[in-house]
């Protein structure tokens, strides 16, 4: 995480700004110095036309060609300097009038009808306009050439400044970049330093900064939609150490206290049996309570389990002959649905629906009916538990399936599974990606599992 | 018969050893791996029970050393219960296994088990004191009298009967009877015994389902 091992998103951005500009700019250029190329070019080769239509005036105009010959003074002031030449050649290629400050050879008079336009010469390159002429019966070549490395040079200075103005143009946008990218970045940073705050003792703390910002506001808000969820995962298992913690010290408070108590005199050896049946009572209890938080912890990691298509009646009336003598004796009766199937790990569809059964018969009515139902719900399944017997508080409707969570702090009923038993069904659910919840509804409550997918209720 | 129990923990190979004596096996306690394999390889055991967690030579190792030279029963016992471990012990050749904390009743049941060796005989009928019990007709009568059970009260008694003097404890009998390998924490079985005592024992004399408290219940004709 060293800063400097790490590229900075700045530098990044300054590099892509410059890149985007070096390819702007060398477009640009490349398409300009082709039109100013292509121009030049046009305008040298318009040039040499009119001279050579001048020169075929002059020419036309002169009754012998010979007469031309003698005034070279005419055209070479016309020809101006010592980049442009000019010759007249008869049709054996011998030239008549040569205007030559380059000392180039002599032209190939060949040339096809009306004006031809060509390149030439390898070391001193030119351009050539050639146009023939019919003069006296003689048949006359003109050619009018400008030599181009006046031209080649005045375009390399002009590349060379594009080049220059494209590296300039490119730091400037690097620089430039670099400076808007550290500047529209000090929200990110904001941020950062914010998060850098957060911890195990502050997870109540949000993320406040970059919250104008419609990129870095969604980035927040999923930021601190985590924190929320870490928070209450946190408090959650906070609570819930404290919980066990104070879980663990009631059956051993009634161990270590009974067994000095006992030990403090000599005792008769019924009593020596009865306090060891009383621990043996107390450990079967802790161990019950360690196996349940066995189950918890590793319902959370687990990451496979079977599934199956499982016959809800088959298990219910399972579970029913199961509770049956519990029932009797308490006058409550057991009503198994009628049919349904789900998918589901069987043994934990068992747990789940025997725990709602074992609480419902906790808090039933004697004399009343306990129901098992399933009926088709959301898609999904729901597998129902009714029992007669005393509401539970609204608030507490949902609570009941945390771990521990008794809605009466002081009770604690000898063999109940610690205040696990409802958590586990949660925990059973979640792992189904179904739910549990709990309403109070005819008399009493009844707690649904839901199972999601295709289920039937016809088998 | 001779039980070798190795176990690191003294207290645990302690109780184990006296317990064991008691029911009238011969026991060999050996408190690691490199001792175990000592024992293993001087005297014949017809059982050996073995701790996985040891010192020197793990369990898993002792049992690979084990089975190569013999197929003595192994029962494991592990602090770990995830499956993978229970599916290692079993895949490496261990007969049976228990999950620590585990009820002594339910050793002795798996020890007893485990020594009875071949396939186990299918009693039909079971007699005790004045008590009978036909599994083929379904008919159980006590003192001569014709005595009627439901399905689940006629299982339990076949139960109890079929391991006659032995304490069975209720996590054993909820799993044999409603096929139920949960940890229950209801009384379901106590509930279900009394409800059976009514109508096989309390009429009659002597008493024959006993509890043993604290552990599970026994039947058998000596109080």
């Amino acid at each position: 995480m060293s800063r400097a091992s790490r590229p900075s998103l700045s530098l990044r951005l300054a590099l892509m700004f410059a890149l985007v500009t070096a390819l702007l700019l060398g477009g640009i250029g490349f398409y300009l110095y082709l039109s100013l190329n292509k121009e030049i070019a046009f305008r040298d080769d318009q040039a040499l036309r009119g001279r050579i239509e001048r020169m075929a005036g002059l020419i036309q105009g002169y009754e012998d060609i010979d007469a031309l010959r003698e005034k070279p003074q005419l055209y070479a002031n016309m020809l101006g300097n010592t980049e442009h030449f000019f010759w007249v050649l008869d049709s054996a290629g011998t030239p008549l009038i040569t205007v030559n400050p380059a000392d180039l050879p002599v032209p190939d008079p060949e040339t096809g009808a009306g004006m031809t336009l060509r390149n030439g010469g390898e070391d001193t390159p030119y351009r050539l306009a050639a146009m023939r002429l019919e003069k006296d019966g003689r048949r006359l070549t003109l050619v009018a050439g400008r030599l181009l490395a006046e031209k080649q040079r005045m375009l390399a200075s002009y590349r060379m400044q594009l080049l220059a103005a494209l590296v300039a143009g490119t730091l400037v946008a690097f620089l430039l970049g670099g400076w808007v990218s550290r500047r529209g970045l000090r929200p990110v940073r904001r941020l950062a330093r914010q998060a850098a705050t957060i911890d195990s003792q502050h997870l109540e703390r949000r993320l406040a900064g970059g919250g104008s910002y419609r990129e870095l506001a969604a980035m927040t808000a999923a930021f601190n939609r985590m924190l929320e969820r870490l928070e209450r995962g946190f408090t959650h298992l906070s609570r819930f150490s404290g919980d066990l913690a104070h879980e663990i010290r009631t059956p051993l408070n009634n161990l270590m206290g009974q067994t000095q108590q006992a030990l403090s005199q000599p005792r008769s050896r019924e009593a020596y049996q009865a306090l060891l049946v009383s621990n043996q009572e107390e450990y079967e209890r802790l161990s019950r309570m360690i196996n349940s938080m066995l189950f918890l912890a590793r319902a959370e990691n687990a990451t496979t389990f079977h599934r199956e298509p499982v016959d809800v009646a088959a298990t219910a009336q399972q579970l029913c002959e199961y509770f049956e003598g519990m029932a009797e004796e308490r006058g409550v009766t057991l009503a198994a649905p009628v049919g349904g199937q789900v998918l589901a790990n069987p043994e934990l569809l068992r747990t789940a629906l025997a725990n709602l059964v074992a609480n419902a018969l906790r808090h039933a009515e004697p004399g009343s009916a306990i129901t098992l139902a399933t009926a088709p719900q959301s898609g999904g399944l729901a597998v129902t538990v009714h029992n007669r017997g005393p509401a539970i508080a609204d608030e507490h409707l949902e609570r009941v399936f945390e771990r521990f969570f008794r809605a009466d702090a002081a009770r604690s009923e000898p063999g109940d599974s610690g205040g696990l038993g409802l958590a586990i069904v949660d925990s059973i659910m979640q792992r189904h990606q179904g739910r549990v919840w709990a309403v109070n509804a005819d008399g009493g409550v009844r707690m649904t599992l839901w199972f999601p997918g295709r289920a039937s209720t016809d088998g | 018969m001779r039980i070798l129990v190795v176990e690191d923990e003294a207290k645990a190979a302690d109780y184990l050893h006296k317990g064991l004596s008691e029911s009238g096996y011969q026991v060999t306690v050996a408190q690691d791996g490199l001792e175990g394999q000592h024992q293993f390889s001087t005297v014949v055991f017809d059982l050996i029970i073995l701790d996985v967690m040891l010192p020197a030579l793990d369990g898993w190792q002792l049992l690979q050393i084990i089975r190569r030279q013999a197929a003595t029963p192994v029962l494991f016992l592990t602090a770990r219960d995830a499956v993978e471990d229970r599916v290692k012990g079993l895949e490496l050749g261990a007969d049976d296994y228990l999950v620590k904390p585990f009820s002594y009743a339910e050793l002795l049941a798996r020890v007893r088990t485990l020594l009875r060796r071949g396939p186990l005989r299918e009693t039909q009928h079971f007699r005790l004191a004045d008590l009978e019990l036909d599994v083929l007709q379904r008919r159980v009568s006590r003192a001569g009298e014709r005595i009627t059970l439901t399905n689940k009260e006629f299982a339990l008694l076949h139960l109890l009967l079929s391991h006659a003097d032995e304490v069975l404890s209720r996590t054993l009998i909820a799993s044999h009877v409603w096929q139920m390998n949960f940890d229950s924490d209801t009384n379901v079985v106590d509930v279900a015994i009394r409800r059976l005592r009514a109508k096989v024992d309390d009429p009659y004399r002597p008493k024959l389902i006993h509890t043993v408290r604290g552990v599970g219940y026994q039947l058998t004709e000596a109080p």
